[in-house]
């Protein structure tokens, strides 16, 4: 192994499903009916896939759900929002924990 | 002494594009046959206004290729003569800088031919240009106009700096004398990826841009339609300088629609390039394919009868045309 997260091994996703074929068809059909168009749109569910893929930190996923974005005519003015909408939000979460904190001292401490 | 070349070698015939080979849905290639021709395209030349980066003629400033006079006299002719050609479809460069672009146009106007222009709406601004929304509306053209994207920045990496702004006064300028108001004066919009990526849905664009235009910009429009780029001349280029060529064509494939093919521009058209050959589409015509063997090659005096049922000829970038929801002069195809 030369290297860790190299774009090409995107195109080898679907190499996994040797491992477990069974398991493997069930998440395909998962996640190729939770992307479908529904009461959201196809760009919304490509909106969230990339947020997602920003606050998990998946280069993969950054990628993929990127190049989608701007097939469905968004540009990185759409994305820098949705980048910051989600860094936001992950602030927000780290802030949030602090109340375990907060309660933990108000309960210890005299 | 010479090495001896097999004779096997020698009589091989090309290996079929992979186009080809998609179009049969096997090994053999496949053939792809024109229907009858409804519009005739005429290519008025290279020169332009504007040097885009994704530009497929190599269109700009600094070209000096534009259609002679007995070209043009040609292409009027044959419009004349063959009534079933219902569109006249010009294009460039920018082809209102050509010096007989108005007298083609009322030409065709009063032959009882619909026109449609292939405008860049910054050509509005150049030195006697400012009346041609009106002159566009006094013949009943359909402006067909380049705005790759709704917003200012992916325009403007395509385009060069300030021409979003520039193609907002010219929109505004065609809306001032009628056009996308659903009146009759039709104004479309066309939208390219500004990048190595498939368009998106053109519903979709279409709705996104028609809502920012107007709460943004006061700018309304008939219809938008997408089209994908081709991977030849300025855009091919690039490809290959970033790197993504192969990946473009890899992509192109992938996405390979059959469902497109019977809607393609090139089975109802012909195009005329400056120098007067006929070709089966545009991006032939820049190519320099010419049409098949065997078939006039010349507009002059064509018998566009004789086109009908014609073999198309094809290469790798009718992959282009073919992806996805397809591509055409008129949008997506299916």
């Amino acid at each position: 192994m030369t290297a860790y997260f190299d774009d090409k091994d995107l195109a080898h996703f679907g190499d996994l499903k040797q491992h477990n074929p069974e398991l493997w068809a069930m998440f395909e059909k998962y996640y190729g009916a939770a992307f479908e168009p529904g009461l959201l749109t196809k760009r919304e569910k490509v909106l969230i896939g990339f947020a997602v893929a920003q606050s998990s930190q998946c280069p993969y996923c950054i990628d993929s759900y990127t190049q989608q974005a701007l097939e469905q005519g968004m540009t990185m003015k759409h994305l820098a929002e949705a980048m910051h909408a989600a860094a936001s939000l992950k602030a927000g979460i780290t802030l949030a924990h602090g109340l375990v904190a907060h309660n933990v001292d108000k309960k210890v401490s005299m | 002494m010479t090495a001896a070349i097999p004779l096997r070698v020698l009589r091989e015939e090309p290996a079929p594009s992979r186009f080809a080979r998609r179009l049969s849905g096997g090994d053999r290639p496949g053939e792809l046959r024109a229907g009858t021709v409804r519009t005739l395209q005429v290519n008025v030349g290279k020169r332009c206004n504007q040097a885009c980066r994704h530009c497929h003629v190599d269109a700009s400033p600094l070209r000096t290729e534009v259609m002679a006079d007995d070209v043009v006299d040609a292409c009027l002719d044959v419009l004349a003569r063959h009534p079933e050609l219902t569109t006249l479809d010009i294009t460039g460069g920018a082809p209102e800088l050509h010096p007989r672009f108005r007298e083609m146009v009322a030409r065709a106007h009063a032959l009882g031919r619909a026109v449609l222009v292939r405008h860049n709406l910054t050509v509005q601004f150049e030195p006697g240009q400012a009346d041609l929304p009106e002159f566009f509306a006094a013949h009943g053209c359909e402006v067909v106009c380049s705005l790759p994207h709704y917003t200012a920045e992916a325009t403007d990496r395509q385009r060069g700096r300030g021409v979003y702004e520039k193609s907002l006064a010219g929109l505004r300028r065609l809306n001032e004398v009628g056009y996308g108001r659903g009146d009759g004066l039709v104004l479309t919009l066309v939208a390219n990826p500004v990048g190595a990526f498939l368009p998106p849905k053109q519903e979709d664009l279409e709705r996104d841009t028609r809502a920012y235009l107007a709460e943004q910009h006061a700018i309304g429009f008939d219809r938008l339609i997408t089209i994908t780029n081709m991977p030849i001349a300025r855009f091919e280029e690039w490809l290959r300088r970033a790197g993504l060529h192969d990946e473009y064509m890899d992509r192109l494939e992938a996405a390979y629609n059959p469902a497109t093919v019977d809607g393609l521009m090139c089975r109802s058209l012909v195009s005329v390039d400056w120098t007067g050959h006929v070709h089966d589409c545009d991006f032939n015509q820049m190519l320099e394919m010419g049409l098949a063997h065997g078939l006039p090659q010349r507009v002059h005096g064509l018998d566009v009868r004789a086109l009908a049922g014609r073999e198309i000829l094809t290469g790798d970038h009718c992959f282009g045309c073919t992806a996805g929801a397809g591509s055409s002069c008129g949008g997506a195809i299916a």
